[in-house]
């Protein structure tokens, strides 16, 4: 019986060894479990080549030490990660960091939460403008920029606010974190950035007949309105745009779909064709305007009597501003600056006219109705900023959220343009008839445009990352198609000046590591514990002898004395 | 550095084990069929609590201390103690006295729930980046456990091998032995119930491994005396 059990037992103990060998191969192959103090979203700055020279920052992923701006001076941050809050931002600190190419392991800016638009929301806060212009100047800074290290956005939150503070606590004692002294590390592990591959831009257009009466053969003439859609900042997966150009996208949608009431019914449709253009490619000199008309027919172009393109028009009081590429004293213009200006003194805005001629051999394209002015198209941008954007500025960044921009505004906007073009299409110019008043079926549906207004504040729309069939992309088709007779959509390549880089948003992970010298510690101690367990369990057990035998082996005087 | 604390972990979580083996005479009288075994035992035992648990016990939402659900569980902790008298008892072992039988079983006993326990967690957890402190307290509690064991494994062999006692003792013998077994619902208690945190409980349990070992120390050596 004995033996029974000895084999039975035997095989049993084989069992569970495979058993337990198993179990050690799958926990080998476990993935490290992610155990961070914090994982939060961060958002990378914009990589990008512009005619051969590289800009934003070349890396993506992060392994190093966090610090805060209270670090020691003299201390060596080529392996540390600056933590900044924007609050405590220091322009001409961090302008002298990249303009000296001072070496650094990676930046990572914390934005306030007025700046995300879940989180927004309609907080007060009172630096509102400051901490606005703040974030603007940064973003110039580091577009304008070539930086060797990665460089993230996040907002703040309590998690990272605790990390912070601790951060700071240690760097204020003069500690900064490095591999021997433990603290906080940034891990963020990201592929190197690839090339984005013949980024497409995608221009939309809705086309609304006009009446055409019997027996007519001639083209009935058209108008355009047009904007642009996309943007440009320094966090891709920020650039929402609200105000540049959500506010022209939302006024452009609203005012097709008063227009496709009006031409619904044969009886109140205009002897005019309506265009409405969604371009693509804006700020990059409006490239996708311009490829969108070269691709018209030479008599459709001829067939446009003038082109209205809407641009920022999301936070004017009472002033806006008309520019215009040919002479004020044009007929075409003056007529329609007296059209404008006529509805704006209802309305009791103020429209001023700013003149600014084009130069063909610059390639420089400031406003969208210069694309139709190098073209021989009468045409005007609306627009409340008075002066000329420069490159990449304006073009809807990380400042351009949801809360600086004004649902109002864009509304008497949208009445001011549709007002004067029904009146220019009617044939009422000068007579005082409200064709779209406030309460009637025709007014101005405020709700239309804040629904639209909040989707783009969450939609980044960096052309590049905006695929051929991105969902926002068939929406606003669709949209067109609601209100209108016929719509195409045009894919072209961005010409080859910009190149982009892919790897625009990732998660952060912070773990508070321990140093090496505290494990070694740790070893030190442990020895010693077994050590003197070791003793300890010999001299209760064996006695002292047994343990200064231990020690004691002389290789000779083996003497055995039966 | 992190396979470095890993490292340092394990060595505090089965170190005192094998330092145990090798310092008291049970290495020279070779007992580790004995230990094996009695981890074998352990095992097994383990299987039939977890059965028991899952039929028995319901899944409760919140971390309270529900004073049924520990009784239970206490009551199914005493399958633990079948299965040290099954090893003590049951299993043949080499012809070795019971002063070194009762701690080779202790000491396997101990080490497979060590084993089962511990290196799980510290594989997956204590290679990674963050630091936390809770490995460290876990290899302090496996040392406890340690010593916990064998004095269980003691009284056990006290019980249930040793046939003439002084008649005083046997009721402090039950006591101890009853205290011993039913630790963990004392530890899970104490974290659950009063809201101790880890450090604390892993205190207590040094401490009170430390006197049930010595008690049970004295008990031992009062029960040889009449049969030396």
């Amino acid at each position: 019986m004995a033996l029974s059990k000895n084999s039975g037992g035997h095989r049993g103990m084989q069992e569970s060894m495979y058993s337990v060998i198993a179990l050690v191969f799958i926990l080998v192959a476990c993935v490290e479990l992610c155990d961070a103090a914090a994982a939060i979203d961060v958002y990378r700055l914009i990589q990008y080549d512009m005619s051969g020279s590289a800009y934003g920052s070349r890396f993506a992923a992060l392994n190093h030490h966090a610090a805060s701006l209270h670090f020691p001076p003299g201390a060596d941050l080529s392996r540390a990660v600056l933590i900044i809050p924007l609050r405590e931002l220091n322009i001409t600190f961090v302008r002298e960091y990249i303009n000296q190419k001072k070496p650094l392991g990676g930046l990572l800016f914390l934005l306030p939460d007025i700046f995300s638009f879940e989180n927004g929301g309609n907080k007060q806060v009172h630096e509102k403008e400051q901490l606005k212009n703040l974030l603007a100047e940064l973003e110039q800074l580091l577009i304008h920029a070539n930086i060797p290290y990665p460089v993230y956005f996040a907002f703040e939150n309590d998690e990272i606010d605790t990390v912070l503070a601790d951060i700071k606590k240690n760097d204020a004692i003069g500690q900064p974190a490095t591999a021997t002294t433990g603290g906080y590390k940034l891990v963020i592990p990201t592929p190197e950035p690839k090339k984005v591959a013949s980024p497409t831009i995608t221009n939309i257009q809705g086309w609304l007949s006009g009446l055409k009466a019997d027996g007519d053969t001639n083209q009935l003439p058209t108008i355009a309105i047009v904007a642009s859609y996309d943007t440009f900042g320094a966090a891709p997966a920020l650039s929402v745009g609200s105000d540049s150009n959500g506010s022209g996208v939302v006024a452009l949608l609203e005012i097709a779909r008063l227009f496709s009431l009006l031409y619904s019914n044969p009886k109140t449709r205009g002897r005019y064709n309506l265009l409405f253009g969604l371009t693509s490619g804006g700020p990059y000199n409006y490239n996708g305007t311009q490829k969108w008309l070269r691709s018209f027919d030479q008599r459709l172009r001829e067939s446009i009597d003038y082109a209205i393109c809407l641009n920022s028009i999301g936070s004017w009081d009472n002033e806006l501003w008309i520019h215009v590429s040919k002479p004020p004293e044009n007929g075409y213009i003056k007529q329609i600056f007296e059209g404008f200006s006529n509805v704006a003194e209802e309305m009791d805005i103020k429209v001023g006219l700013k003149h600014k001629k084009i130069n063909i051999s610059n390639p420089r394209v400031a406003r969208e109705h210069e694309q139709f002015s190098r073209l021989r198209v009468t045409a005007a941008t609306l627009s409340e900023i008075s002066t000329a954007p420069e490159l990449l500025q304006g073009t809807g960044g990380l400042y351009d959220s949801r809360q600086f921009v004004n649902e109002t505004a864009i509304t008497r906007g949208v009445k001011l343009v549709a007002e004067s073009l029904a009146r220019h299409i009617y044939g009422h110019q000068g007579k005082n008839v409200q064709i779209f008043a406030d309460g009637g079926s025709l007014a101005v549906n405020p709700a239309y445009i804040q629904s639209w207004l909040d989707l783009l504040s969450q939609t980044p729309r960096v052309a590049p990352f905006l695929s051929k069939n991105d969902p926002f992309v068939m929406a606003l088709k669709k949209e067109l198609t609601d209100h209108t007779d016929e719509v195409n959509m045009q894919h072209e390549v961005l010409e080859g000046v910009f190149t982009f880089y892919d790897s625009t948003s990732a998660r952060l992970n912070i773990y508070q590591v321990a140093s090496v010298t505290f494990d070694l510690l740790l070893l030190l101690v442990l020895g010693s514990y077994l050590i003197v367990l070791f003793s300890f369990l010999v001299i209760t057990t064996r006695g002292l002898d047994d343990l200064i035998s231990l020690f004691r082996r002389p290789p000779s005087r083996k003497v055995k004395t039966a | 550095m992190t396979m470095f604390h890993f490292f340092n972990c394990a060595i505090l979580t089965f170190g005192p084990h094998a330092v145990y083996y090798s310092a008291t005479p049970l290495s020279e009288y070779d007992t580790l069929g004995t230990s094996v075994k009695a981890a074998l035992v352990y095992l097994g035992t383990a299987l039939v609590k977890l059965v028991c648990l899952a039929t028995f016990l319901k899944v409760s939402e919140n971390d309270g201390f529900d004073p049924y659900q520990e009784l239970l569980k206490a009551v199914i902790g005493f399958i633990d103690v079948a299965g040290l008298y099954f090893a003590l008892t049951q299993l043949t072992h080499r012809n070795i006295s019971q002063n070194h039988k009762f701690q080779a079983v202790g000491l396997g006993w101990a080490f497979a729930d060590s084993v089962l326990h511990r290196l799980a967690p510290l594989w997956v957890g204590a290679r990674g980046l963050e630091f936390t402190w809770d490995f460290i307290l876990q290899g302090l509690e496996a040392n406890a456990n340690l010593v916990l064991s064998i004095s269980l494994a003691a009284l056990g062999s006290l019980m249930w091998l040793r046939k003439n006692k002084p008649k005083t003792l046997i009721p402090i013998i039950y006591a101890c032995a009853g205290i011993v077994a039913t630790m963990p619902s004392i530890t899970s208690y104490l974290r659950r119930g009063l809201g101790w945190h880890f450090p604390k409980v892993v205190g207590f349990e040094l401490f009170t491994s430390l006197s049930m070992a010595f008690i049970s120390w004295q008990l031992f050596s009062a029960c040889q005396r009449p049969s030396s």
